[in-house]
Order: C-alpha cells, then sequence, then structure tokens
C-alpha cells in the first residue's frame, strides 16, 4: 500500500483517517496493557505461593483445605490445580473453569488476541499486523514533512526507526557494557513479568527483540546511571499472554525456588532497599525497581495556545494513589511530564507532602508548533519522592497527542484518567520497531538466598 | 473534506469503557451505498447526495449486545478500483465483512463473486460475512431479485440481508447479526483450539471427563 498514486488533497485525507486509527490504537493498547497487569495481579494472589505450607489437599486459589469425600474439589481443565467449587466459573453447558484460567479466557477475548492467534494461522506472525501498514505511511509522511517544515534540525530521536537505526550502531558501548545493561533489564524484566509463584526457575522467558542488526537501542548514552535501564526496556513490549500462562502453570506449585520468589516478587511490600547493588544506580526512571501497587488516578487538562503555540497541561490532582514509602505510610507525590518519543521537555510539579490525594492545579507549559504534535504522547508519571533522594514510581498515563482535538470543549477540560503500571515501551516506539523475537532462557538459584 | 469525515466526538473513540473490540469492514463495488450505510448505522443521517469515499475512513460506535458493551470500529473502503491496494491492506485487521450490492444494479451483483475472492483472500480463514442487497427500498428499479440474492448467499456460506440505508430499514439488524456471529466465532476459537487443553477434542462442549490429577512431587 502506499499513496504516491494519490493527490496531494487525498492523501491528506487518507492521513488523516489512519491518524486517527493511530490514536484509537494507542487507547486501546493503553486498555489491553491495563488488562494484563490486573490479569497478572489476579494470578499472583490467587497462586499457591511457597511462603505458606500446602497440603494436597488445598485449592489451588483460595487455599481453602479440601475434604476427602465432601467438597474434595476437582482438577481444572485450564491449570490442571485443584479447585474448590467455589473458586469455578461456568464455560459453556456444563464445563467450567478456575478463577484465574477463566479470567484468562476473559482476557483473550477482552483483548481481541483470540483473533490475532486465529490469523496467525493464516499469516506468520511477524508479518501479520495490519496496522504496520498504516504506521509505515504514517512514519513516512511524517518525516516527509518534518524535514520539510524544519530543514536544518535532524528528526528527533527515534521519530523514525529506519534512520536512527545506523546511529545506533555507531553509539553502541563496547560489548562488555552492553551485555551488564542486558543482563540488568533482563533482570528488571523477569522481575515485570513474573507473578509471585517461583516461575523464573528453568522456564523459557520470550523476550521480543529488535531483531535487526542493532538489536539494542543504546544510541545517545549519556551516562550509564539514569537513563539504561529504562532505555533498554525498549527491547521489550509486554509478555505475551500464552507465555506468561505457560510459566504459571508449570511453576503454581513448584516450591522450591525459594530465593527467586523473593527476589522476583514485583509487589507492593519490597519497595525497600533490599534490591541488589549490583546494577548501576537505580534512578527515577527504572520503575520497576522501585515500583509498588499501582492504584489511584489523575486529574488532567490539556489545551493549545495558538498565539504563543504551546501546549498547556493542566495538572489537577490525584487521588487515591498508594503509599509510596508503605512502611512508614507516607506519601510525598509529584507529577513530572515527558513528551514522547524522546523524553524531551521534562516538567515537573512541586512535591506535596504527606498526602495520597495530592492538588496540584499547576500549569505546565511546553512550546512546539502544532504540526509537530503529530506522533507525539505525553508521558504523565507520578512520583514519590523519598527520603535520600529516592523515588518510587506511583503510576503513569500516556495521552496521545496527535489527533487530539483541542477545539472540542469535551477535551478541553479536565479528565480523570487511570494510573497505569510502566510502559514497556518508554520512548513509544518499541511497538512499532517489533520486528522479531529472542528466546532467553533464564534461571535462578535458590541456594544463596536465606529466606 | 476530511472535517466532514470527523464528525463523531472523541468521547466515542477515546472511550475504554468497553468489553470488545470489533473491526468491521464494509466493502463492495463503488455506489452501492456503503458509506451511507455506515453513516445511517453510526450517526442515524442520510444524504443522497453521492460523495466517493477517498481510499478508507472508518465510524466508531459502541453498542450493548449479550450483556457486553461491543466497540465497533467500522471501515468504509472506497470502492473504486484505484484504491484497492489500500483498501485490501485492511482486510488483514477485520473481524467482519459487510459485502455490499445495489439491488437496482446487476454489476455490482456480478461484482459479489470477486469480492468473496479477494476476501478469501487478504483476510484470516474464519472470516465472517454478510451479503447485503441495499438500496431495497427502490422497488421499481430492482433488477437483482431477492431469491438470487439469497441463493449467491447459502452458495457462498454468507447470511444475507435486503437493507436500505435511506429508509432505514434492516441496517441496525445487519450490524447486529454480524456481531453475534463474530461473538460465536470467538467462543469458538478459543473453546476448540485452547492450548490449556490437553488431547483432541470432538466436539465444542467440554463434557469429557477432567484430565487425571496432576500429581506433583511431595518431597
Amino acid at each position: 500500500m502506499d499513496l504516491s498514486s494519490l493527490q496531494a488533497l487525498e492523501r491528506e485525507i487518507v492521513l488523516e483517517v489512519l491518524r486517527r486509527d493511530k490514536q484509537l490504537r494507542t487507547i486501546e493498547e493503553d486498555r489491553i496493557r491495563r488488562m494484563k497487569y490486573e490479569l497478572q495481579e489476579l494470578r499472583r494472589r490467587g497462586a499457591k505461593s511457597f511462603a505458606r505450607q500446602y497440603g494436597e489437599r488445598t485449592c489451588a486459589r483460595c487455599q481453602r483445605p479440601l475434604g476427602k469425600f465432601w467438597n474434595s474439589g476437582a482438577v481444572c481443565r485450564g491449570c490442571s490445580h485443584r479447585i474448590c467449587s467455589k473458586c469455578r466459573v461456568g464455560v459453556g453447558a456444563t464445563g467450567w473453569k478456575c478463577t484465574v484460567c477463566h479470567a484468562y479466557r476473559d482476557v483473550k477475548f477482552r483483548s481481541g488476541e483470540w483473533f490475532l492467534e486465529a490469523r496467525a494461522k493464516k499469516f506468520s506472525v511477524t508479518t501479520d499486523k495490519y496496522e504496520m501498514v498504516g504506521e509505515k505511511i504514517l512514519k513516512t509522511y511524517n518525516v516527509l514533512s518534518h524535514i520539510s517544515i524544519v530543514p536544518p534540525t535532524p528528526p528527533p530521536y527515534l521519530d523514525c526507526p529506519f534512520l536512527s537505526r545506523s546511529g545506533h550502531l555507531k553509539n553502541s558501548k563496547p560489548f562488555t557494557k552492553s551485555m551488564e545493561d542486558l543482563m540488568v533489564s533482563f533482570t528488571s524484566h523477569i522481575r515485570m513479568i513474573s507473578t509471585s509463584q517461583s516461575d523464573v526457575r528453568g522456564d523459557l522467558l520470550r523476550v521480543d527483540n529488535n531483531r535487526r542488526e542493532s538489536c539494542f537501542n543504546y544510541s545517545s548514552q549519556k551516562s550509564l546511571s539514569d537513563t539504561d535501564i529504562s532505555k533498554s526496556h525498549n527491547l521489550f513490549k509486554g509478555p505475551s499472554l500464552p507465555n506468561l500462562f505457560k510459566k504459571s502453570k508449570d511453576s503454581d506449585q513448584e516450591g522450591s525456588s525459594t530465593g527467586a520468589e523473593e527476589e522476583t516478587s514485583y509487589g507492593s511490600e519490597y519497595s525497600g532497599g533490599k534490591r541488589g547493588s549490583s546494577s548501576s544506580s537505580v534512578s527515577t526512571d527504572c520503575g520497576l525497581f522501585e515500583s509498588i501497587g499501582i492504584v489511584g488516578e489523575l486529574e488532567l487538562a490539556l489545551a493549545f495556545n495558538t498565539n504563543k503555540s504551546c501546549l498547556e497541561f493542566t495538572v489537577g490532582a490525584c487521588r487515591n494513589l498508594s503509599y509510596g514509602d508503605a512502611k512508614r505510610k507516607k506519601c510525598h507525590p509529584y507529577v513530572k511530564l515527558y513528551m514522547l518519543p524522546g523524553k524531551s521537555g521534562k516538567m515537573k510539579t512541586t512535591v506535596k507532602k504527606n498526602t495520597t490525594d495530592p492538588v496540584y492545579n499547576e500549569v505546565l507549559k511546553y512550546h512546539i508548533e502544532r504540526n509537530l504534535l503529530f506522533g507525539k504522547r505525553l508521558q504523565v508519571s507520578v512520583w514519590h519522592s523519598g527520603s535520600l533522594k529516592r523515588k518510587v514510581f506511583l503510576g503513569e498515563v500516556l495521552v496521545p497527542l496527535d489527533g487530539w482535538r483541542f477545539e472540542d470543549k469535551d477535551s478541553r477540560g479536565f479528565n480523570w484518567y487511570p494510573l497505569c503500571p510502566k510502559a514497556e515501551s518508554p520512548d513509544g516506539g518499541a511497538v512499532e520497531q517489533y520486528v522479531g523475537d529472542l528466546l532467553v532462557r533464564a534461571k535462578f538459584s535458590s541456594n544463596h538466598q536465606g529466606v | 473534506m476530511a472535517s466532514a469525515t470527523a464528525t463523531y466526538g472523541q468521547k466515542e473513540s477515546s472511550d475504554q469503557n468497553f468489553d470488545y473490540m470489533f473491526k468491521i469492514l464494509i466493502i463492495g463495488n463503488s455506489s452501492v451505498g456503503k458509506t451511507s450505510f455506515l453513516f445511517r448505522y453510526a450517526d442515524d443521517s442520510y444524504t443522497p447526495a453521492f460523495v466517493s469515499t477517498v481510499g478508507i475512513d472508518f465510524k466508531v460506535k459502541t453498542i450493548y449486545r449479550n450483556d457486553k458493551r461491543i466497540k465497533l470500529q467500522i471501515w468504509d473502503t472506497a470502492g473504486q478500483e484505484r484504491y484497492r491496494t489500500i483498501t485490501t491492506a485492511y482486510y488483514r485487521g477485520a473481524m467482519g465483512f459487510i459485502l455490499m450490492y445495489d439491488i437496482t444494479n446487476e454489476e455490482s451483483f456480478s461484482a459479489v463473486q470477486d469480492w468473496s475472492t479477494q476476501i478469501k483472500t487478504y483476510s484470516w480463514d474464519n472470516a465472517q460475512v454478510l451479503l447485503v442487497g441495499n438500496k431495497c427500498d427502490m422497488e421499481d428499479e430492482r433488477v437483482v431479485g431477492g431469491d438470487r440474492g439469497r441463493q449467491l448467499s447459502e452458495h457462498l456460506g454468507f447470511q444475507f440481508f435486503e437493507a436500505s440505508a435511506k429508509d432505514n430499514i434492516n441496517v441496525k439488524q445487519t450490524f447486529e447479526r454480524l456481531v453475534d456471529i463474530i461473538c460465536e466465532k470467538m467462543s469458538e476459537s478459543l473453546d476448540a483450539g485452547d492450548p490449556a487443553v490437553t488431547g483432541a477434542k470432538q466436539g465444542p462442549q467440554l463434557t469429557e471427563q477432567p484430565a487425571p490429577p496432576h500429581q506433583d512431587c511431595a518431597c
């Protein structure tokens, strides 16, 4: 598909449609991301974990004891665990699944994954994204318009993966350094995807990668500390459902890798200083190390000031945030804004002390030409500013800016956005850039942990 | 112009409060009434003036069906041949199709077979298709009988409706039927090919005995 045969006006119309479609998809991706996160949470909560003693005769979901004759439970066809009658959900006329398997099935429906899987039977997985077509065209024409408007400026970082690829190679660090970074990112990725079961052990972990010759987006590395880890998250998209599922299935009852469990639980209790110090310094951006349960909402209004060519973000308030410091029940939240891709225009609100419902009502401005908003996203993240400059990630919202109807009354007022866990692609580019898989086997040994 | 195609509110498309999202594609010869059909369904509006669609367009509509909120992204395609490369690129993403002809236009009916081949080529194997004979309000100018449409649809394995975007006949029913079929296929897709279910199954019903309990080593 190309638009070369079209006249300029026609092309503009089609591009406008593609932009609207892209905006729709961005919102949808956001929804799916949240859905999968919730599923992980459910599975984490509902699975047998090593920490407690389990007999054979307990329900794998609620951990209630099962009787020998009465309420003896039955085996779920999905996960092969023994499930009590209360933790079942009916499927079809006579069948049932356990709560977790049912939720998994439900997510497949709601995310449209059922369709992608069915379609993959006919079209190979790597090329099956029809969205790529529109995406490519948008990129192509976007780049052209960038050049025509501001000829001397190079295209922004990652704005066009085709061009920046060669740059990656040149700028990549020495091999050892990259490997170190890679390990750090694997570690964090494992944390991200593992639920509280001991599933890291001996599992096949699939991580998505840019299969191209420059696998790693280590371009423009400024310092080691701040951006490495989050950059390397570019490598990964969220784990795909089947893999996640496989892992937890295998491992639900495998109570042996104690240490791994402790290390990998991606949960609220472990936001403290237990983290391994092997990696480079924990910065504000590696939210996975310091993140906690993501709850709460954020109130935001967007306006575009045409006279001053200026985007005006009004951060209204947050509500129901989780405690950044769960132990002491403290929270000093502030809001940080970035423009994606490229992470330009960092803006911050003030820090509000001792509250999980901070009110800011601060206006943050970002100068940009209206037509350059194309392809841009606003990343709004909420952080807890702890003692000793320790930052804890409290959640974020991604707002697509192109196609935003600043003229609409509806979109000019305040809106509440639910906070989400960290996006897999902080630069907003990994989704489009994904062209392959990297198969990695990770093994955690539990011997060194004295838990 | 572009502004005319983007009349729906931002609320509708940015709304995340739904259960499923289905993508539907409307195809058929030029001037059979695809755009009118979509406008009637999404906006309940109709204009007799003919404006040829440029390439592709879509509208979003959220409906409530079978206790679920279903967000439909309905793609309207240009019937003209010269846009074919653009439109066929979107076949892959569609779960269901509305293949439309004009009951007052023999040529548009003869082209149905070709459109059906296009779907088979560019879409997934389980694509659900509804054949719609549009403009059934123009009984005087009818050249394609209802029985011919029905016969062809049976031959192709599609469901069939005669409809009128102008008089709002069978428009809603068409979309709802299509949504229902997609829902059915969706349930089947997981129950039949559920990777979690061990062993081959014959029917869609899970009536057999569950697999023997998983004996873990209790050290």
